[in-house]
């Protein structure tokens, strides 16, 4: 299931600048690009800087949507109040985009326009590098969730679809993958792909510390990713 | 595959040279020595030490190259800075394999280091074997072989384990006198400065002596193969693990939650799981898995079935099962007919099987059988079996009136000619095992020394409690999965 983009050159191009630059992490949007490279369902989204892009931005992405102030030097973005969802006119995506931007503190004050995804189910895919294993996928209950329960479980990469099940069937909160409450079953083959994936990146990528995937929600029994956090490091 | 170190000569030498052979006792070379000839090693043993002739009457030698024979194994206790020139020698008259059991090298500083080097890359050139530095020494059943610096003599039996601390692995070679686990090999690997644990698990894996490895690990080489040579040998035998070191070191520097929640715990799991390592959570789990997984069939799911002597245990047990993945299936309509016939008309009809206490005639023979060849189950936990355990308490003097102290007596000779009998239980668990190939665990009161006994007499496993008795069929069970699932 893993290939090479051909336009991977231009995915190393990101991680060589964001390097040169002196940054450890990739904006939201970047890190995305990284993943969608590698089959990971994202969403959709744009990046703008005024209110004509944003006004075509939402036409072509839909509504509801949310909007995000966006910049690889911004973690925390719910805290600072730089997160607004559920946009549902052009009136209200001008008040968010206004707001946003007012609340940057950045030079640059990108905002990411992004499709809303409705799922009730959170959940997280990581990547770690341990120095004696290398890199190493991470899965478990993800959001706010993630940090309160840490039910999250491991497996050194490369992942055989075997180790991907056993993911999905060592953490705690198991069910979550089921259909419950009247939602659709999580499409286990999907998540497995993600799950591979992601460590397929650790090991393609010497420069790429960590990966966060939070939160990878399920719509329609379909994960995706929702937020997304590149960590670098120069192997050099 | 890590290609397999011939280590036939190092833990079955035909003879040995004790290098720095003591009269002292406070000399660990007189202590290795005596516990080499006291567990009647089967080589011959050469001591040397320039200023004796001889030692508990043993000729002496000055040196290796005085000695006339061919040597297989040199044991070393000399002082740090004398070690590099005894490999030399070592080296010169072909000895294949050296233990150097002498400390002060890498463990203490960078000078100690340098010295472990220079012996280390000695022991290469000339194509040396070497076990250590720092380590407490080898033991190998099949030659009587006890080169090990605490008197122990571990019982006998079939499975062998290294260990990255000498203490905690000379710990399991007791704890398994107290809980009849039998060794065929034991190596503290010490420093490593040549010999590695995968080159010890390697040649274990090969080693047709044993059926079951342990490991105590701490730490592994930063280009260590540990995963890829792990993955092979659980192939062919279990291998049973112990973590030492599960702090959370490096996860306070992570800047994702990916990164902060790996510990090296975690991610040991992880690799345990990946390559079908079974890793116990402390010594008493490792044990407890150590002794059903030498002498028990693997079970070939996870269906469980409880037969018990009292309500509150089987319920214990069902909780046990539930939170370590295992099934407790209920039981089928031929086999509630047939108990029927067996036991009181108020019995629970239910996985758990709640016999009801008898002691006239006890139906829990009968019903272990039919429980353990009932097809819906894979493994079977007989709990309270053993119950003469509670015998010694009736053997004390008792105080009061005539009545009393006459019941006491009547009694006492009543259990006195159950104990000539063998207990009918335990035998049966012992059949049910080779009859149906299922692993069926006894749980039950009583000391150690009586599972013990029920395991030295029996031939069964046993435990005294059903938590632990579930985790390691949850680690059986989890093994055979792995196998089967695996390719």
């Amino acid at each position: 299931m893993y290939y090479i983009h051909p336009k991977q050159k231009e995915y190393m191009d990101i991680i060589k600048q964001a390097l040169a630059e002196g940054r450890n992490t990739l904006s939201e949007f970047d890190s995305k690009k990284v993943l969608q490279h590698y089959k990971i369902p994202v969403t959709q989204e744009k990046i703008v800087t005024n209110e004509a892009e944003l006004e075509s931005a939402a036409k072509e992405l839909g509504f509801p949507l949310v909007l995000k102030g966006s910049s690889f030097e911004i973690a925390h973005k719910t805290e600072k109040g730089l997160i607004q969802i559920d946009i549902r006119t052009p009136e209200e995506a001008r008040e968010a985009f206004r707001t946003i931007q007012s609340r940057m503190e950045t030079d640059q004050k990108d905002v990411l326009v992004q499709e809303m995804v409705k799922g009730q189910r959170e959940l997280v895919v990581g990547m770690t590098r341990d120095a004696q294993f290398g890199p190493c996928v991470m899965f478990g209950l993800g959001g706010i969730f993630t940090e309160i329960l840490k039910d999250v479980a491991f497996r050194v990469a490369p992942l055989k679809q075997r180790d991907t099940f056993d993911l999905m069937e060592e953490i705690r909160g198991k069910k979550i993958l089921d259909a419950v409450r009247g939602l659709e079953a999580v499409d286990r083959e999907a998540l497995a792909d993600i799950l591979q994936a992601v460590g397929q990146i650790g090991l393609d990528y010497d420069e790429i510390k960590e990966i966060d995937i939070n939160p990878l929600k399920i719509k329609n029994g379909q994960p995706i990713a929702v937020d997304a956090l590149v960590v670098l490091e120069d192997p050099a | 595959m890590r290609k397999s170190k011939q280590l036939d000569s190092l833990f079955n030498p035909k003879s040995l040279a004790m290098i720095g052979a003591s009269t002292s006792t406070r000399k660990w070379g007189f202590l290795i020595l005596l516990n080499i000839l006291k567990a009647g090693y089967k080589g011959t043993v050469y001591p040397v030490n320039p200023k004796l002739d001889s030692i508990l009457g043993f000729k002496c030698y000055p040196n290796v190259a005085d000695i006339p024979d061919q040597v297989d194994l040199a044991v070393i206790t000399i002082p740090a800075a004398m070690v590099s020139n005894v490999i030399d020698e070592c080296g010169k008259k072909d000895i294949p394999n050296i233990v150097v059991i002498t400390a002060d090298f890498s463990e203490t500083g960078l000078e100690g280091a340098k010295l472990e080097k220079e012996i280390a890359d000695k022991a290469r050139s000339y194509g040396i074997n070497l076990t250590g530095p720092n380590t407490m020494g080898i033991f190998s059943a099949e030659s009587n072989l006890h080169a090990l610096m605490p008197m122990i003599m571990p019982l006998h039996g079939k499975v062998s384990m290294f260990s990255q601390s000498g203490n905690v692995g000379v710990q399991m070679l007791d704890y398994g006198l107290q809980e009849n686990v039998g060794f065929e090999k034991f190596v503290s690997s010490g420093n490593q400065a040549v010999l590695s644990i995968e080159d010890y698990l390697t040649y274990f894996a090969n080693d047709e002596q044993t059926d079951v490895i342990l490991g105590y690990i701490e730490g592994l080489d930063k280009n260590s193969d540990f995963t890829s040579v792990a993955a092979e040998v659980t192939r062919k035998k279990p291998v049973l693990v112990m973590k030492g070191g599960r702090t959370n070191v490096g996860g306070s520097a992570a800047s994702s939650h990916s990164g902060s929640m790996a510990g090296s715990t975690a991610i040991f799991r992880a690799v345990c799981k990946q390559t079908g390592i079974v890793e116990a959570c402390n010594t008493q789990e490792l044990i407890d898995c150590a002794k059903a997984f030498a002498c028990y069939p693997l079970p070939k799911g996870n269906r469980v079935g409880i037969i018990t002597r009292g309500g509150g245990w089987g319920v214990l047990a069902a909780d046990a099962c539930e939170e370590n993945g295992l099934d407790v299936p209920e039981l089928p309509r031929y086999l509630i007919r047939e108990m029927d016939k067996l036991l009181p008309k108020y019995w629970n009809r239910k996985n758990p099987i709640d016999l009801v206490g008898t002691i006239a005639h006890d139906p829990l023979p009968q019903c272990l059988e039919m429980l353990a060849e009932w097809d819906g189950v894979d493994a079977v936990l007989a709990l309270g079996a053993g119950f003469r355990a509670f015998s010694y308490q009736y053997s004390e003097e008792v105080k009061g009136p005539r009545e009393l102290t006459d019941a006491m007596e009547l009694l006492k000779e009543y259990l006195k000619e159950r104990s000539r009998q063998p207990d009918e239980i335990l035998v049966q668990v012992a059949n049910m095992v080779s009859k149906t190939g299922k692993p069926v665990i006894s749980v039950s009161i009583g000391s150690d020394y009586a599972h013990k006994k029920y395991s030295e007499q029996y031939g069964i496993v046993s435990y005294p409690t059903p938590e632990r008795a579930v985790r390691v069929l949850r680690h059986m069970v989890e093994y055979s999965r792995y196998l089967k699932t695996s390719s």
